[in-house]
Order: C-alpha cells, then sequence, then structure tokens
C-alpha cells in the first residue's frame, strides 16, 4: 500500500498557485524524514515528504493518530529537525541555522498556537502578547500600538489586565492567537487550536483565524481532525504513516 | 534584561511558599553565619583589646631579649632609652600615632613572705604606673567591657600589685581578700640535714619575726643585679590582679619601674627591656614600624635593637583568632552546601514544573542562554532575598542577645564581660557573607537552568 502511496506533493510538480507566483511559497519541505528513536527501536515518523506552503493560505494537516502530523508541524515550525531532506521557511535553509539563529529566526518569523495554549501564567493578557515583542527589543511606543490593537482584534481588549488563568478557554486561545500574530510573522503553526474548546468557541475561533489570514495576508498551518477546521481550510494535506496521500488544493482540485 | 528580571520576580512570587521555605532556609543560614561571625569577632576583639592595653601595639627590645631574655632579662637591658622614647615623643609622624610610649624592665627573682615562711620563683616587671593605666583605657573597637586600672598608680615607690596565684602561695589571701583561698595544711618542720642548697631558700628558712607595725602584706624580692650579685628589697603588696592566665598569675610581681631599676641597676645608669609604644589603631602597625626603623638605628651603634609587634609577642592571640577564622570558614562552607542544595532543589523542581512553559518560550523565540538567564536571576534573587533577610535577621537577634547583658568571661580575659554578638559595623563580614551566599546561589542555580536551557523545544512541549 505504501507503495501505492506515491509522493503525493511533489514540489517540482505542485500546481503553481497565484499567490504561490505573487508571493513564492511560505514554507518548502523537500524529501524530508524523521525517525524516532524509542529505546533500542527506530520508528520511521516521516518519510520523505515533499509540501509546499503557500502564502496567507489556511493549510491543514489531516490524518489519523500517529501519521506524523504534529511532528511535520514542528519541523515547518523550525522547531524540530528532519534527519533527511531540507526545509526552507520564509526563504531561509533552515537546516543550515544555528540554535542561537534558529530561534531568532522562529521569532521573527513563526507563530505558534498550542492546543493547551501555554500562555505564560504569571503573565496578564496583555503582557503575554506584549512578550514577542519585548524579545524583539521593539520599542515601547510600538508595542502600546501594537498590543491593544491586537487585544481588539480577538476582541479582548477588556480582559487585557487579565492573568490567563482569570480567562476562559476560548479566551486564552485569542489570546495565544494575538501573541502569535505579534511579530507579524510569515507563518502560524498550530496543533489542534481548537482540541480543547467546545464546538462554539471552536467555530468562534476558527473564524478568528480566517479573519486574521486575509488582515494580514500570514499562513496558517493546522493539524486537526475537526470538521469545521477541514471546511475552512484552503489546502488540505492528507498525511498516513508518515507519507502524504492526498493534497487537496481550494480551486486546484486534488493532487496525489 | 528587564523582561527576564520582570518574569523571574513573577515566577518567585508564583510558588510564594517554595520560594518562602527557601527564603526562611538561606536566611537563617546566612544569619547563623553572622551571628558566629559577630561572636567571635567579638572575642578577637576583646583578646585584641586586652593584648594592646598591656603590651602596647609595639615594643623596642634588644634583639635577642625575645628569645633568651627570660633566662637572664638585665643583660638585655636598653641604653639611652630615655632618648629614644624622646625621639619617638618627638617624630612629627610618630607623635601623632602613638598614644602611650613608655620604658619596662623584666626582671626575674624569688619572692617571699617572710613571716609566713613562703616562697616562690616569680616574673617581674617594673612599669611606669601612670602610662600603665593610660594603656589600659585604649578601647579602638568601642567594646562594652573596660579594663581594671592598675593600683600601683600613686602608689609608695615600694608598693607592688601581685598575681592572685602569686598571693594565694605567698599566704596573702586574707590581707588582699582573695576569695577561693583554703589554708593549706603545714609543712613539717625541716631538721638540719634537709636544708637546702639554695642560699634564698635557706634565708628564708630563718625563723619569722613579725616586727611591731610591720604590714603584713610585705614580701620580699630577691633578684639578680647587673652585676650577677643576689639583691633583696621589702615591698608592700597593695593589690592581687588576676592575670587571665593562671601559669603567668602565678608567677607575676608588678613594680615601680624606678624601684626596681634601683635593685638590678644600683648607681649604675638604668636600663630598661622593653619600650612600649600604643598607636591610635592597630592598622598603624606598619606605618609606625617604619618610621621607627630610622630613629632606632640612631641608637643601634652599641646595641641591636628589634622590633616586636604585638602579635609576635602574642602567638596565642594569633592562634585564637585562626582558629576562630578557621571555625568560622567551616561553618560558612556547611550552611554554604546546605543554601547550595536547598536552592539546588528549589530551581530543579521549578525546571520541572515549568518544563511547557521552557518548550513554549523557546518556540516563540528565546534563545538558550534566555532560558539559562531566566533561571539563574531566580536563583540570584533568591540568593540575595535569603541573605538580605538572613542580615536583618542576625541585626535583631544580636542586638537582642547585647541587650540581655549576659555575663561571660571570654578568653584572655580575668573579669566578666556582657556577651557581644558585633554584627552592626561589621561590613566586610555582612558583605562578604552576603556576596558568598549569592554566589553560593547563583552556582546553584546554573546547573538546573543549563539543563532547562539543554532541553529540547518539542521533548519540552510535550512534557506532561
Amino acid at each position: 500500500m505504501a507503495d501505492e502511496i506515491a509522493q503525493a506533493d511533489d514540489v517540482s510538480s505542485e500546481l503553481p498557485a497565484e499567490n504561490v507566483i505573487k508571493h513564492g511559497p511560505v514554507a518548502v519541505l523537500s524529501q524530508v524524514e524523521k525517525t524516532y528513536q524509542l529505546d533500542s527501536i527506530s520508528v520511521p515518523v516521516i518519510k520523505g515528504v515533499n509540501i509546499l506552503v503557500r502564502h496567507a493560505c489556511f493549510t491543514v494537516l489531516l490524518g489519523p493518530s500517529g501519521s506524523g502530523k504534529t511532528t511535520l508541524l514542528n519541523m515547518i515550525g523550525c522547531i524540530d529537525r528532519p534527519d533527511v531532506g531540507e526545509i526552507v521557511v520564509a526563504d531561509t535553509k533552515v537546516g543550515e541555522l544555528s540554535d542561537d539563529a534558529l530561534s531568532d529566526f522562529r521569532a521573527k518569523n513563526i507563530g505558534f498556537i498550542f492546543q493547551n495554549f501555554n500562555l505564560l501564567p504569571v503573565l496578564s493578557a496583555y503582557e503575554n502578547i506584549e512578550y514577542p515583542l519585548l524579545l524583539a527589543g521593539a520599542s515601547a511606543k510600538k508595542r502600546g500600538t501594537r498590543v491593544p490593537r491586537l487585544l481588539e482584534a480577538v476582541g479582548l481588549s477588556d480582559r487585557a489586565k487579565n492573568l490567563p488563568g482569570q480567562l476562559s478557554g476560548g479566551q486564552r486561545q485569542r489570546v495565544a492567537i494575538a501573541r502569535a500574530l505579534a511579530r507579524k510573522p510569515k507563518l502560524v503553526i498550530a496543533d489542534e487550536p481548537t482540541a480543547n474548546l467546545d464546538s462554539q468557541t471552536g467555530a468562534a475561533i476558527l473564524n478568528l483565524m480566517r479573519r486574521m489570514v486575509e488582515r494580514y495576508e500570514i499562513s496558517f498551518i493546522f493539524s486537526s481532525h475537526d470538521p469545521e477546521v477541514i471546511k475552512a481550510a484552503d489546502d488540505i494535506i492528507h498525511l498516513k504513516d508518515g507519507l502524504i496521500q492526498k493534497i487537496q488544493r481550494k480551486g486546484f482540485g486534488d493532487a496525489s | 534584561m528587564m523582561v527576564t528580571f520582570n518574569l523571574a520576580i513573577r515566577n518567585l512570587l508564583r510558588n510564594r511558599r517554595r520560594s518562602l521555605a527557601t527564603l526562611v532556609a538561606m536566611s537563617i543560614g546566612c544569619a547563623a553565619i553572622l551571628l558566629f561571625g559577630g561572636f567571635s569577632g567579638n572575642i578577637n576583639y576583646e583578646m585584641h583589646t586586652r593584648i594592646v592595653q598591656r603590651g602596647g601595639h609595639l615594643q623596642i627590645q634588644h634583639r635577642d631579649f625575645y628569645l633568651y631574655g627570660s633566662g637572664n632579662p638585665a643583660a638585655y637591658g636598653i641604653d639611652d632609652y630615655a632618648q629614644i622614647i624622646d625621639a619617638i615623643r618627638t617624630d612629627e609622624i610618630l607623635s601623632k600615632m602613638v598614644v602611650v610610649v613608655t620604658p619596662s624592665l623584666q626582671f626575674g627573682g624569688i619572692a617571699g613572705n617572710y613571716a609566713a615562711s613562703v616562697s616562690r620563683t616569680v616574673i617581674g616587671t617594673g612599669y611606669v604606673a601612670e602610662d600603665i593605666n593610660r594603656m589600659r583605657s585604649w578601647n579602638d573597637f568601642g567594646l562594652r567591657s573596660k579594663a581594671a586600672l592598675s593600683a600601683l598608680e600613686g602608689s609608695s615607690l615600694d608598693s607592688a600589685v601581685v598575681g592572685v596565684g602569686v598571693a594565694r602561695v605567698l599566704q596573702l589571701c586574707d590581707q588582699l581578700k582573695i576569695e577561693r583561698c583554703p589554708k593549706p595544711e603545714k609543712e613539717p618542720a625541716n631538721d638540719g640535714k634537709a636544708l637546702p642548697d639554695d642560699i634564698a631558700q635557706l634565708s628564708l628558712l630563718e625563723t619569722p619575726v613579725a616586727g611591731p607595725g610591720k604590714s603584713t602584706r610585705r614580701i620580699e624580692v630577691l633578684v639578680v643585679n647587673s652585676k650577677g650579685a643576689p639583691d633583696v628589697t621589702s615591698v608592700e603588696v597593695i593589690h592581687a590582679e588576676d592575670q587571665g592566665v593562671k601559669e603567668l598569675d602565678e608567677v607575676s610581681v608588678i613594680m615601680h619601674l624606678e624601684k626596681i631599676q634601683q635593685l638590678v641597676y644600683g648607681k649604675a645608669p638604668p636600663k630598661v627591656t622593653s619600650i612600649i609604644l600604643q598607636l591610635r589603631h592597630s592598622d598603624q602597625v606598619p606605618e609606625a614600624v617604619s618610621r621607627l626603623k630610622p630613629i632606632l638605628e640612631r641608637f643601634s651603634g652599641k646595641q641591636p635593637l628589634a622590633i616586636q609587634d604585638f602579635r609576635d609577642l602574642n602567638p596565642f592571640f594569633v592562634q585564637t583568632v585562626q582558629m576562630f577564622d578557621t571555625i568560622f570558614g567551616f561553618v560558612f562552607v556547611l550552611i554554604g552546601a546546605i543554601v547550595l542544595f536547598t536552592v539546588s532543589n528549589t530551581m530543579n523542581t521549578a525546571v520541572v514544573e515549568r518544563t511547557v512553559e521552557i518548550g513554549t518560550l523557546r518556540a516563540i523565540g528565546l534563545r538558550q542562554s534566555g532560558i539559562r538567564g531566566l533561571f539563574v536571576t531566580e536563583g540570584t534573587l533568591l540568593g540575595v532575598f535569603g541573605a538580605l533577610l538572613g542580615v536583618v535577621l542576625a541585626f535583631v537577634a544580636s542586638a537582642i542577645v547585647n541587650s540581655l547583658n549576659i555575663p561571660w568571661v571570654p578568653p584572655s580575659t580575668v573579669e566578666p564581660v556582657p556577651l557581644t554578638i558585633l554584627v552592626a559595623g561589621e561590613t566586610r563580614m555582612i558583605v562578604g557573607t552576603t556576596i558568598g551566599l549569592v554566589c553560593i546561589a547563583i552556582v546553584s542555580a546554573w546547573w538546573p537552568s543549563y539543563r532547562a536551557a539543554q532541553m529540547k523545544v518539542v521533548e519540552a512541549l510535550r512534557h506532561v
């Protein structure tokens, strides 16, 4: 079966989408492989994958548990490195970067939204959003302009001073979205962002992220099982056993 | 930097109970170090003060007197001592440093209570009583205790002060109102065959005659004069003074310098065995020594002179200070180890608890050095606050102890003094201990912070 599944997303044969031509892809993965070592057993998780993530698109990684979605997201998000293959994010070959350079690269180009929100519990909503800007050494004036705008964009202006513990799950995820967008990244990685939210809140969050894509022209890449997320996606990448089975791109049909 | 500091403070406040437990452990440790340091420091000051009060900071002696003088002090007398003292007093720089410059003459001999048929060998010193009392008022460290003044001042030339031990042996307890002085059993009378060879002992075996009007506090002092012949004089013991050390207390006789000079040198020009200099402050010793050297060279033509400082003359003091310094160092190391493990444990727990947070911070762009900086800052803050709290605790505890005026007798002191723990004003000790403990806290936090920084981001984020 595995043999039958061709390398579904061959970069060279990818159908050029309009915004790719205009802006170039945000991320390109070429022949990426990743194997985990569990005690003495080697477990191949990603088995030679080629992916192109389009600019200002909503991309979803879809697949059963253990298919390699999170591993792939981690590698695109530059918090994990492939054993084989090359990853280019925002025109940078990230495999060649040192740990410090990679940290700086992430800070500048990539935002993260986690399933469990992962807000810093000792910082208020405002401060959580401000933190990436502080890391970048942004001026007080810039922070003072940007953070309230983001809070307003996610509808939490009145909760600026609340600590994460004083916010609901949906509100926390809104703060996480605002934090991810604080430095105007080129790519936002979201690992099952609606998994810990009720369906109504999840839908609202999804709607918010969709609006952010349109407003800030940022690419979002998700892993999700949520049918609502899938419905909202521009591109859907189907994963199984570490291989891409199918890619659906809105307006271009299926590629396999 | 401010971001890290701000975050570190909030993280410490987030786990208030754990942070407080660490701070309490650190502050108690710090206070214990400071209290012990303050206690031992006060003992050192007490000893230092007593030694300087009795023997000054510097003594000018014949070069060989320190090593050989106890055998025959008169053989190591200093000629022209009055001119040397004059030269010191008139020196522009020394005169500003010197509080007292006074001669003294040490002698060895036998003291006997003829009336009670008892005698013993003694080591005596002749002083200028007024100078000795001025020296005893030296209190550069501001101690609460004061030395008793010598009874010799203002007394007649034939007066003497003896050690309490000498007074006991010479059976002067009743006359001098000495406590703990049971009457010795009478020894059997000697017959002619058991007569001693020593002429001094033999003379004391004569039947005592207590003539009318004769003071019962009179003793006879026999010394060998500068020509090698024995000379005897009678002196009145006006006081028995505890010398602090039993060995010294049982041999000490203190007389007026003039009296003992008459006895030792007769009509020959008088000499002394030491010229004592007491300075305003002990840290002036090196400067005073360098100033003294050229002066002494002028008088060293016929006699080799040497300068001994109070540390050379009192090796026991140096050993005691070294002992307390060693114990202090040992206590510091022990408490430092406790602080090290306490802070290390706190930081290790924090790293485990905040693994996901570490992963998040790294994911959003914080470098490894940023993570290290965050945890080291937390450890440093614990160290700083723990040490400062410890300093405050030590100040309060020492103030309470000092206000209680608990009497005790420190080494080389004869009278009870109020138990004093010197923390206030001991800037060097306080700053040293604080910096030391903060450094230990930083070292304790370094390894957990290094571990935190080395975590793989993905694994940290996966941590449950």
